[in-house]
């Protein structure tokens, strides 16, 4: 075969193995992809967030709030070299609670959980108002992690 | 066909500045595979569990890669992308790949898809193919350049596509825009414990109009990214795709670096600039050493 015939063989070769991976593992298979990033517009985000020194005997943690009234202090992220979208994620995309799941969250927080409480909360942002025009977002307490156990929200 | 004429160069010899433009493709790509391999290695020990599988991960649990193996196959990621790059022999490109696959799919197993290294993987994919299915040189680089071409393409046309099956006509519209830039906001506060809207981001947010505007001219973009297959037209594409990423970039804190950094190597007739300078000194030593490296002495 000549380079021509050859390199074409090879690349319609790779379009065809690239559609049959992307079609039968819902559009992606490293690095092929139908980059669905942003495909969904409008459709309700939930995001994560932490908050420390929170208090767990308060009953009042487990109450949807703005976040300006949220309890504790704000936890940032960088403080432990974790990327908040793997965070996020794993709030929002895990759907049963194992012990490995548990175990395998605490495992981000491994230093801060022996001398402080964490609250992750769900954020969830979606458009409201008559005509959608404003974005509202609320932060709901999820887990509470405290040196020795996990709580999740008892009200959810 | 045409397509393959722009995408392959069958109709014309290559130049030596040609050869200086798959030099510096084939270094930057190294460059990007190492840092993605190493920086990825050292976050993986951190993780816990497998909460969404992605390629191989669907069929192997990756959970294996979470500690010293992470290292170890950065490691030999490291030695088979420099054996590829210093002795241009036929399989250690293709290795380097699968190893790299591994290493992307123990990073984002934590349930967040990551686009951010797609060129990247591509490119080397690419290479990979190239080098093993050719033998000559020339038809590896030409190969190698023409597959990236055509692949990334298809993949910001395949992103616009998306857009309309997910979402339909109504996907420009400024108040989706609106809705992720609090996303990231969120996203922001999270990481750093601190946000603040940037100017751009600040008319965005009062103005609908502006904001529709934004994403109409991201999804023309998007869909013209088919475009870079042709040559005459290539630049101007690059152009507007590289400028893309920077409104992603202003309006939602998104940087796709890695993308534009290949966008600028294989986006323009950069040959044509190193012909013209070295046509000017012809006698010059680094003149010779590219024709030592074609052959041609």
């Amino acid at each position: 075969m000549d380079f021509k015939a050859k390199s074409k063989t090879l690349l319609l070769s790779v379009l065809g193995v690239y559609i049959l991976l992307v079609s039968t593992h819902k559009g992606e298979f490293w690095p092929f992809s139908i980059y669905p990033m942003f495909s969904q517009a409008g459709k309700t985000w939930t995001r994560a967030l932490v908050r420390e020194e929170v208090d767990p005997k308060d009953r009042q943690i487990w109450n949807e709030s703005s976040l300006d009234d949220l309890p504790g202090q704000l936890f940032a992220m960088d403080r432990i070299g974790i990327n908040q979208n793997d965070l996020a994620n794993f709030i929002s995309k895990n759907e049963e609670w194992t012990d490995r799941r548990i175990q395998g969250l605490r495992s981000y927080f491994k230093k801060p959980l022996q001398s402080h409480n964490l609250m992750i909360y769900r954020v969830q942002g979606s458009l409201r108002g008559r005509s959608q025009d404003s974005v509202e977002v609320s932060y709901i307490p999820y887990l509470l992690l405290t040196t020795d156990s996990t709580v999740i929200n008892p009200n959810l | 066909m045409k397509v393959f004429d722009n995408l392959f160069q069958y109709d014309r010899p290559e130049t030596k500045g040609e050869f200086i433009f798959f030099k510096l493709f084939e270094f930057l790509i190294l460059y990007q595979v190492l840092f993605f391999a190493w920086d990825w290695g050292n976050y993986i020990p951190a993780l816990g569990d497998v909460i969404l599988p992605l390629g191989i991960a669907h069929y192997l649990d990756i959970s294996f890669m979470f500690g010293w193996i992470a290292w170890l196959n950065a490691a030999l990621i490291t030695l088979f992308v420099l054996w590829g790059f210093l002795r241009q022999q036929r399989f250690p490109y293709f290795i380097s790949f699968l190893l790299f696959h591994l290493q992307y799919t123990a990073r984002f197993s934590q349930g967040e898809i990551s686009h951010g290294a797609n060129l990247t993987g591509m490119s080397l994919l690419a290479l990979g193919l190239a080098y093993a299915v050719f033998s000559t040189p020339v038809q590896r680089r030409k190969t190698t350049i023409g597959l990236v071409l055509f692949f990334v393409g298809i993949g910001y046309t395949s992103a616009a596509f998306t857009k309309l099956i997910g979402t339909g006509f109504t996907w420009p519209d400024g108040r989706h825009l609106w809705l992720w830039i609090a996303e990231r906001a969120t996203d922001r506060l999270s990481q750093s414990g601190s946000f603040q809207f940037n100017a751009i981001q600040e008319i965005v947010l009062q103005n609908y109009g502006v904001a529709t505007l934004f994403l109409v001219a991201g999804w023309i973009t998007e869909f013209l990214g088919f475009a870079l297959w042709f040559r005459k037209i290539r630049s101007f594409i690059a152009v507007a795709l590289i400028g893309l990423h920077f409104g992603v970039l202003i309006s939602m804190n998104i940087s796709f670096s890695a993308f534009v950094e290949i966008l600028i190597i294989i986006g323009f007739p950069w040959y044509k600039l190193f012909d013209f300078l070295l046509r000017k000194k012809p006698d010059s030593m680094f003149n010779h050493f590219i024709e030592k490296q074609l052959g041609y002495r």
